[in-house]
């Protein structure tokens, strides 16, 4: 079976969001906003509460969960050394309502997001994309520039970096906005081999 | 000629920097046997993907992944290694020097549980453990940080008297609770016996063990056997987007105990960091995985 690929252009729009399917590959060129902080995510559910303004509009973007070492440059500039992905399931209590309150189209990380998110996401037509863990090279070689630092009094990775991308990817569609979510796939395909895998490890043994 | 503090204090600081950014060859090894075997085209296609990233690090002397974990290092003691070091001071002044001067910098990943705090520096870190070994006369370092993906999935339970069928149950149990969120294809390591401690020191041991190595007890070669086909057939793949590639090896070791047997797993992700160093009292040094 081949994968389809897909070159996308940020921001998504509603249609290119739902035409990709759970294993699709994506390639992703323009903004998208990075963060690993669980705290940011707090301060973000407090953005929607009132609490502070948000240090960007991310209303049709793609928030994703990199840690960076992001800095000043000698000529003021920002930069970034390197990002990679942190594990998402650490705020499944969170995106469910991030995803409509920031108004996300692309959310992801590594490791996926739980069914709540899953539902949130095909209802507001937004998905999940898999980064390669330990893949840091990789993804920051797709660093054009970078636009902005929220929040920069937090430590490197809990801020939130505006970063200009080229091609960054391969990035697997691990949700789509259909409500298909190939974690949730593999989840049950393993708790309904479990028994049949039990047999074949006592027979093993009783060989 | 003795082994002074100016060595293990190079040897801390070079180990752990080392270990960010090569992959161990016997787990590229394995990842490039997995991408023959593995029936699943995204999984084939991550495992290639993973073979691109660990090349590319090594090659730009760049770090693997942006998560540096926790300092973590295992000092074995050679009886005929002649001694003139503080271990303790000059490790853990190798490790502050590290954290200071490492290029690129860390991200701060030391955590103060009790107030969640985050710099380089904390209680009881670099965590180091300390054994001895008949007969040889080198001091043997491994460094193998480690990191929330995987560090935060290992388990450890008490049973009394298992049978070997309640064993791999849990075990296999163990692995369904993870899924895919330690970043596999992994090594799983498994201590069977002796006490709370002793058990989880044993599983995290095996996770430091070279991929491919047949273990010397046919007992536990066989359960490695079954239960690496076991986890393998729950079908996660590789960063979990299916396939037959969730494990690259199940290692175990067991202790004598008492009829109390605890048994503990523990993994490491896909770039198996582990680096290794043997350092002789004329100044050599002899790097490893």
């Amino acid at each position: 079976m081949s994968v389809t690929e897909h070159d996308l252009t940020l921001p998504l729009t509603e249609d290119a969001v739902r035409a990709l399917r759970v294993g699709d590959f994506v390639y992703l060129s323009g903004e998208i906003f990075a963060t690993a902080g669980l705290p940011t995510h707090d301060r973000l559910l407090g953005c929607l509460d009132g609490v502070e303004p948000l240090p960007f509009d991310m209303h049709g973007g793609a928030l994703f969960h990199l840690g960076s070492l992001n800095q000043e440059a000698e000529d003021g500039s920002l930069e970034i050394l390197y990002m990679n992905p942190t594990t998402s399931t650490r705020f499944n209590g969170h995106m469910p309502r991030l995803i409509p309150g920031l108004g996300l189209r692309a959310t992801g990380g590594k490791g996926g997001l739980g069914a709540p998110s899953a539902q949130a996401m095909a209802k507001a037509g937004c998905v999940y994309l898999s980064f390669l863990g330990g893949g840091a090279e990789i993804l920051t070689a797709a660093i054009r520039k970078v636009t902005g630092i929220g929040w920069p009094e937090m430590i490197s990775h809990y801020r939130i970096a505006r970063i200009e991308v080229e091609r960054l990817g391969p990035l697997t569609v691990g949700i789509d906005a259909h409500g298909n979510s190939i974690y949730d796939q593999t989840a049950r395909h393993a708790r309904d081999r479990r028994s049949a895998l039990l047999a074949e490890m006592r027979e093993a043994r009783d060989a | 000629m003795a082994i002074t503090d100016d060595m293990i204090f190079e040897a801390t600081k070079q180990l752990y920097s080392r270990s960010l950014r090569k992959v161990p060859e016997d787990a590229k090894a394995a990842l490039a046997a997995a991408m023959q075997t593995e029936t699943n085209e995204t999984a084939r296609r991550t495992l290639e993907l993973q073979l691109k990233s660990a090349e590319l690090a090594e090659r730009k002397d760049r770090f693997v992944c942006s998560d540096s974990g926790v300092p973590v290092y295992f000092v074995k003691i050679g009886s005929k290694a002649e001694l003139a070091c503080d271990f303790k001071a000059s490790i853990r002044a190798g490790y502050e020097e590290l954290v200071e001067t490492i290029e690129p910098p860390l991200l701060k990943h030391v955590t103060n549980p009790l107030t969640l705090e985050r710099g380089y520096h904390g209680k009881d870190m670099p965590i180091v453990t300390y054994d001895f070994e008949s007969g040889v006369d080198y001091v043997e370092m491994t460094c193998s940080p480690k990191a929330l993906g995987s560090g935060r999935w290992a388990a450890l339970e008490l049973f009394t008297f298992p049978s070997l069928e309640e064993i791999e149950t849990y075990v296999l149990d163990v692995a369904i609770k993870a899924g895919a969120q330690h970043c596999p294809p992994v090594v799983m390591g498994v201590g069977i016996g002796g006490t709370f401690d002793h058990c989880a020191g044993l599983a995290k041991k095996q996770t430091l063990r070279p991929i491919g190595e047949i273990n010397p007890d046919p007992t536990l070669a066989a359960m490695e056997d079954r239960l690496t086909r076991a986890v393998n057939g729950l079908g996660f793949g590789p960063m979990g987007t299916g396939g037959d590639t969730t494990v690259l090896g199940v290692h175990i070791d067991f202790s004598s105990g008492h009829g109390f047997t605890p048994v503990a797993v523990c993994f490491n992700c896909w770039i198996n960091r582990r680096t290794r160093v043997r350092i002789w009292g004329d100044g050599r040094m002899e790097w490893g995985e």
